[in-house]
């Protein structure tokens, strides 16, 4: 029972990151209806940004090797800060990927295919400055906290306990900003068509860069925690998290922001509850699922039905 | 020239012609790596696992060769006709992430399996040819194959009509093409090329193991279309080939080889809708040669 509890944890702060990742996913999705290739990337940036940010120097190869910020600041400010900067390059991602394509109003699929170059660049870019290798952020660097917490028989790391809690906080805000605010409807309404939000006095353009900024803030965000808890295994590690997100996007529903997080905590689980000597095919159960939707439901768990395109 | 880049250069031209059919009809199919891992694979299998195939771990007959080549298009022929019969049916980004999924998926599985060598991959594949100009004769003949079967293609009913889906589907059906079956065939087609490129990759690189079909072989193969372009075969042919020797002949400034394919996709649809290639320009081009011949050869 206790080993049921144990697994049931784990999966559900491992759901919450890819919930947080997804979600990133949702808004641009929900905006443009494409998906933005770059997010595994500004993702990996996040926690690379995480990492410098509290002192962390670079290894030994890379153009920056041996490069240290003279600051070393505190993970709970570095992390806002991380995510904002992240925030920054996703919006630098919208203008040179995203823009030329839509003001030239070209098929939808060619932005999946600029944002995948973009995103290729910005991972290499990071091999090319800092190297292949794996940073890891110090666990020390929560400060006091304890290394791991008891809960009801089992063992839940204090990182585990922060990720769940940052997501459960950033996933409410989100909702609350979205269904409760004046700009939130304004994204609903670009989300359901541009043109007449235009009319209606809606900056679309801006909305827009609001969608891609707040994801890149929230890959930002994920990254940093994500590398605190398990460490940057060098600059592809959050391509893997990229197109696992995938996958909780088409599970849950693509534009669907409950159903990016009720797709991230199942996925999650899932993998969890993949049985020890099989665990070398856990990395295939977020396509499993993936493919399996897209067969019998592909607008997802909680999306709106698929339009016929006429 | 470097025959090895030759050979890369040769290998990239067949993969760009794999991901170019079914974007021919319109369809983003991130799929080749896949075929082209299970091409691979069966290569490595046969020929390092039956000795009746005539492997002695050195050398290796061309017949053999062939039949591994038969044999791999006759599996990834029937695994993309099932698999296409589902996955075609999504649209869009639909079809792409599916593609990506399936990708991934095979890549884990080969990773898992012990007959595949697991992480570790299948290692001293034995050699048709002894040096690396043979590999080039063979695998140009192959080029030239495949671009005359698509030149052939291109001009008959099914690749018009692959053309007149990529233009507007509804369309097309509402003129009597059968959509679904002319997208299955540029997705069988598509697998075709890439398990039979596969096989000469195993033989030729004498190691295969599960990442050559990962993500990074998806970029890099779009890339060869997104710069060659969709409308005519001989655009990915000269992108496989161009993208593959640009980055190695600027391997003294670093290993750019990736960034160099981030900026052509990144900066390809902005920059060139069609793709560089497109057959406008090429009878520009040919014109613009031929004006300058004339201007140079001496006049009677």
């Amino acid at each position: 029972m206790d080993d049921l509890l144990q697994i049931l944890l784990n999966g559900l702060s491992v759901g919450a990151v890819y919930a947080l990742f997804a979600l990133g996913y949702t808004l641009v999705f929900s905006v443009l209806g494409v998906i933005n290739f770059a997010h595994g990337a500004i993702f990996t940036l996040g926690a690379y940004f995480t990492y410098l940010l509290i002192g962390g120097g670079v290894g030994s190869n890379g153009l920056l090797a041996g490069f240290q910020l003279p600051v070393a600041l505190p993970f709970w400010l570095a992390l806002p800060i991380a995510g904002l900067l992240s925030g920054a390059v996703a919006l630098g991602v919208e203008r040179v990927a995203f823009r030329p394509l839509r003001k030239r109003n070209a098929d939808p699929l060619l932005a999946l295919i600029t944002s995948l170059g973009a995103g290729v660049i910005l991972v290499n870019l990071i091999q090319l400055l800092m190297g292949a290798e794996s940073h890891s952020i110090p666990t020390g660097s929560l400060g006091s906290l304890p290394a791991a917490l008891s809960f009801g028989g089992a063992r839940i790391r204090t990182v585990q306990v922060l990720l769940l809690a940052v997501s459960t906080v950033l996933v409410g805000l989100l909702t609350a900003w979205i269904d409760g605010t004046r700009s939130g409807k304004g994204l609903q309404a670009v989300s359901e068509d541009p043109v007449t939000a235009q009319l209606l006095g809606i900056n679309s353009g801006q909305m827009i860069q609001i969608a891609f900024g707040l994801s890149g803030f929230l890959a930002g965000i994920a990254g940093g925690l994500v590398g605190l808890s398990v460490s940057i295994a060098g600059p592809y590690f959050g391509i893997g998290y990229g197109i696992k997100g995938l996958g909780v996007l088409v599970l849950g529903g693509l534009g669907s922001v409950p159903g990016a997080v009720l797709g991230g905590l199942i996925i999650g689980l899932a993998e969890a509850l993949v049985p020890s000597d099989l665990s070398g095919y856990k990395d295939a159960v977020a396509f499993g699922f993936l493919f399996l939707m897209l067969l019998v439901r592909p607008q997802g768990l909680l999306g709106k039905p698929l339009p016929n395109k006429v | 020239m470097d025959t090895t880049l030759l050979q890369q250069m040769l290998l990239g031209a067949l993969l760009g012609i794999s991901v170019y059919l079914p974007l021919r009809c319109g369809q983003l199919s991130l799929a080749t790596p896949g075929f082209y891992a299970i091409g691979g694979t069966v290569a490595a299998l046969l020929s390092t696992r039956i000795p009746a195939l005539g492997g002695d771990g050195v050398s290796y007959p061309i017949s053999s060769v062939l039949l591994e080549m038969a044999l791999a298009a006759m599996v990834t022929g029937i695994l993309a006709l099932g698999i296409g019969k589902v996955v075609l049916r999504l649209r869009g980004i639909y079809l792409a992430i599916s593609t990506i999924a399936l990708v991934e998926i095979l890549r884990v599985v080969s990773l898992n399996l012990s007959f595949t060598g697991g992480a570790i991959g299948i290692f001293g594949i034995p050699q048709p040819f002894a040096s690396p100009e043979g590999y080039v004769g063979f695998t140009s003949l192959l080029l030239a194959v495949v671009c005359w079967l698509c030149d052939r293609l291109e001009r008959t009913r099914p690749g018009l009509a692959m053309a007149a889906i990529r233009e507007d589907e509804l369309a097309a059906a509402s003129q009597g093409i059968n959509t679904a079956n002319t997208k299955l065939l540029a997705f069988v087609l598509s697998a075709l090329v890439a398990g039979v490129t596969g096989v000469i990759a195993a033989h030729f690189l004498n190691s295969w193991n599960a990442r050559m079909g990962n993500f990074d072989a998806s970029i890099t193969t779009l890339a060869f279309v997104v710069f060659g372009g969709t409308r005519t075969w001989l655009g990915p042919v000269i992108g496989g080939l161009v993208l593959t020797a640009l980055p190695e002949l600027l391997r003294p400034v670093g290993d750019l080889r990736l960034i160099v394919y981030g900026l052509v996709i990144l900066m390809g649809p902005v920059l060139f809708p069609q793709g560089v290639i497109t057959p406008e320009r090429l009878s520009r081009w040919s014109r613009m040669l031929r004006q300058r011949l004339r201007l140079e050869a001496p006049t009677p």
